[in-house]
C-alpha cells in the first residue's frame, strides 16, 4: 500500500497491530537475526576449518579456506557499506522540520533500534571474537596478521560495528530535527572512538612483529583498542538527549488511553 | 486540579504515553546490555585479563590488586550515568553481570568448545559481591565521595573472600617432578599455550612473597586506595562522555 504524504508526516502507518512507533520493531528483530545467524555461521567455520587448514599460512589450504574468506569479506563488507549509506543519504529527509511529534518520535525509536543493532555488533567483536583471539594465539604460533580469527575480528567484525554505526549517525543526521540542526558530540563519539579500534590494529600487527611468539593480552600494544573501547560510553550522553526531545514531543501529544 | 508547578511537573505519563514510555526503556536494555557487555569485556580483556583467563595466574599478589582496580572502571563511568540522571542504583551491577554473560560464553566457546582447554583452567573470576556492594553504598549516601573511600573500598577488599571458594582448591600444594607445584600450576604446565612462555606469567614477583600469608591481605588493601582513585577518575571520566553537547562542525 502506498504510503501518503500524509501518513508519512503523521508517522501513523504500521505493521500488523504494532503501535504507531513500533513500526520498525520486525526489521530491528530481523537485523539481530541475520546478525546471529552471520556470527555463529563463521564461527562453526572456524570450529571446523582452523585447526585443519588454519594452522601455516604457507601452504596452499590456507589461501583455500582463509584467504578466500578475507576477499569475500572485504568484497561483501565494502559493498554492503557503500549501499547503506547511499541509500541513507539519498533518501534523506529533505524538510525534517516539517515533521510531527508523531513522527518524529516514531524515528526516535528507529534511531534506539539503530544504535541498539550497533551494540549488537560491538557485542560480537569486542567481546566474543576479541577474547577468542587469544584462545586461537595459544594453540597457533602466528605467522600472518591474517589468522583464522583475525580474518574474522579485525577484517570482518571491526567494519561490520563501524558500518552498522555509521548508518546510525547518518540516520539520526538525515532524519531528525534535533540532530541535523546541530551535530550531536556524544552520538559523534560513539561512533568515531569505536572507529579508532580499527585503525589500532595497524599499530597491534606492528608491535607483534616484535613480539610474534607472545600473546600478553594487557600488554600495551593492546591499549589502543581500550582507549577505542571507552568511547562507548557516549552512548549514555546520545540517551539523554533522545530522552530531553522525546519528553517535549511527548508534551505536546494529546492524551489517549 | 492542583496549582503546584512541582506537582504538576511530578505527573508521571499515563495511556498511550506510558505505554511509549515503556517500550522505550524496553529497547534502552537491550542496547544497554549489548553495549556494556562488548566494551566493558574488551576494556578487561585487554587490561586485566591474563589474569582472568588462566587459572594458574591468580596469584596472590597481582590477581587481587589488578583485578579490581581495572573492573572498578566503568562501573564507576555507569553510576554517574545512571544515578545522577535517572537514579537507578544498579551501575555496577549492570556492569558486572554484563561482563560475567560474555565473559562465561567466550569461555566455553572460544577456550573449552574450540581448543579444548578445561573449563577449570579458564573459569572466570566474580565481582558481583563487590559491585552489589558498590550500588548499595552509592543508594544509601547518594554520595559519590563516600562511595569513592566506602565503596571503592569494599569492592577491592571483598573481590579475594568472595573468589576464594571458587578457586581456592587450585591453591593446593603438590609435588610433582621432585618439585612443589600448585594444582594451578599443574594446569598451565599440562595444557601448553603457544603464545605463553613461562616467562611471562606475571605473579608473585619480587620480595612481596617473603611475607607469606600476608601478602594477599596487602596486594587487596593497597587496591583498595588505588580503587578509590580510578573510581573518582571514572566517574568523571563517564559524566564527560555522556555529555549532551551539539556541535556546528566536526
Amino acid at each position: 500500500m502506498a504510503v501518503t504524504t500524509l501518513e508519512k508526516l503523521d508517522g501513523t502507518t504500521n505493521a500488523g497491530n504494532l503501535p504507531w512507533y513500533l513500526k520498525d520493531l520486525y526489521k530491528y528483530l530481523g537485523g539481530f537475526a541475520v546478525i546471529t545467524v552471520i556470527y555463529v555461521g563463521l564461527r562453526l567455520y572456524q570450529g571446523a576449518y582452523a585447526v585443519a587448514t588454519g594452522l601455516d599460512s604457507t601452504l596452499p589450504e590456507y589461501d583455500a579456506y582463509w584467504m578466500r574468506l578475507f576477499y569475500g569479506e572485504l568484497i561483501t563488507l565494502m559493498s554492503f557499506t557503500a549501499g547503506l549509506w547511499s541509500y541513507l543519504w539519498f533518501t534523506r529527509d529533505r524538510n525534517p522540520a516539517a515533521l510531527t511529534p508523531k513522527a518524529e518520535l516514531r524515528r526516535h525509536f528507529a534511531l534506539t533500534m539503530w544504535i541498539s543493532i550497533y551494540t549488537f555488533a560491538v557485542y560480537w567483536a569486542g567481546s566474543y571474537f576479541a577474547e577468542q583471539d587469544n584462545s586461537w594465539h595459544q594453540v597457533v604460533i602466528r605467522d600472518t596478521p591474517f589468522t583464522a580469527n583475525h580474518i574474522v575480528v579485525f577484517y570482518f567484525s571491526f567494519p561490520f560495528y563501524i558500518m552498522m554505526g555509521g548508518s546510525a549517525w547518518l540516520y539520526a543526521r538525515t532524519r531528525l530535527p534535533t540532530f541535523a540542526q546541530g551535530i550531536s558530540l556524544p552520538l559523534t563519539l560513539a561512533v568515531f572512538g569505536p572507529f579508532m579500534i580499527l585503525v589500532s590494529v595497524g599499530f597491534n600487527e606492528w608491535g607483534h612483529t616484535f613480539w610474534f611468539r607472545e600473546e600478553f593480552f594487557a600488554a600495551p600494544i593492546h591499549w589502543g583498542f581500550v582507549i577505542g573501547g571507552w568511547f562507548a560510553l557516549a552512548v549514555g550522553g546520545i540517551l539523554l538527549q533522545e530522552v530531553a526531545r522525546m519528553t517535549e514531543l511527548l508534551d505536546k501529544l494529546e492524551d489517549a488511553s | 486540579m492542583t496549582t503546584n508547578p512541582a506537582e504538576l511537573a511530578a505527573q508521571p505519563y499515563s495511556g498511550e504515553k506510558a505505554r511509549l514510555s515503556r517500550h522505550f526503556d524496553y529497547l534502552i536494555l537491550v542496547l544497554a546490555f549489548f553495549l556494556y557487555i562488548g566494551s566493558f569485556h574488551l576494556n578487561v580483556a585487554l587490561t586485566v585479563g591474563d589474569w582472568d583467563f588462566w587459572l594458574d595466574w591468580k596469584d596472590r599478589q597481582w590477581w587481587p590488586l589488578i583485578t579490581p582496580l581495572m573492573m572498578i572502571t566503568f562501573p564507576a563511568a555507569v553510576q554517574s550515568l545512571l544515578w545522577e540522571r535517572f537514579r537507578l542504583p544498579m551501575g555496577a551491577t549492570l556492569c558486572m553481570c554484563c561482563l560475567l554473560i560474555g565473559s562465561w560464553i567466550t569461555r566455553v566457546f572460544a577456550y573449552h568448545y574450540w581448543n579444548y582447554f578445561p573449563i577449570n583452567m579458564v573459569l572466570p573470576a566474580t565481582m558481583l559481591p563487590s559491585a552489589l556492594v558498590l550500588d548499595v553504598i552509592l543508594m544509601l549516601t547518594n554520595s559519590m565521595t563516600f562511595t569513592a573511600i566506602f565503596g571503592s573500598a569494599a569492592f577491592a577488599l571483598l573481590f579475594y573472600p568472595s573468589n576464594w571458594p571458587m578457586f581456592g582448591m587450585f591453591h593446593v600444594p603438590v609435588e610433582y617432578g621432585g618439585a612443589q607445584l600448585t594444582i594451578a600450576d599443574l594446569f598451565g604446565f599440562q595444557y601448553i599455550r603457544a603464545g605463553m612462555p613461562e616467562y611471562l606469567r606475571i605473579i608473585e614477583r619480587g620480595t612481596l612473597r617473603t611475607y607469606g600469608q600476608y601478602a594477599t591481605p596487602l596486594a587487596s588493601f593497597f587496591s583498595a586506595l588505588l580503587c578509590t582513585l580510578m573510581y573518582t577518575l571514572w566517574w568523571h571520566l563517564g559524566k564527560w562522555f555522556a555529555t549532551v553537547r551539539y556541535l556546528k562542525k566536526i
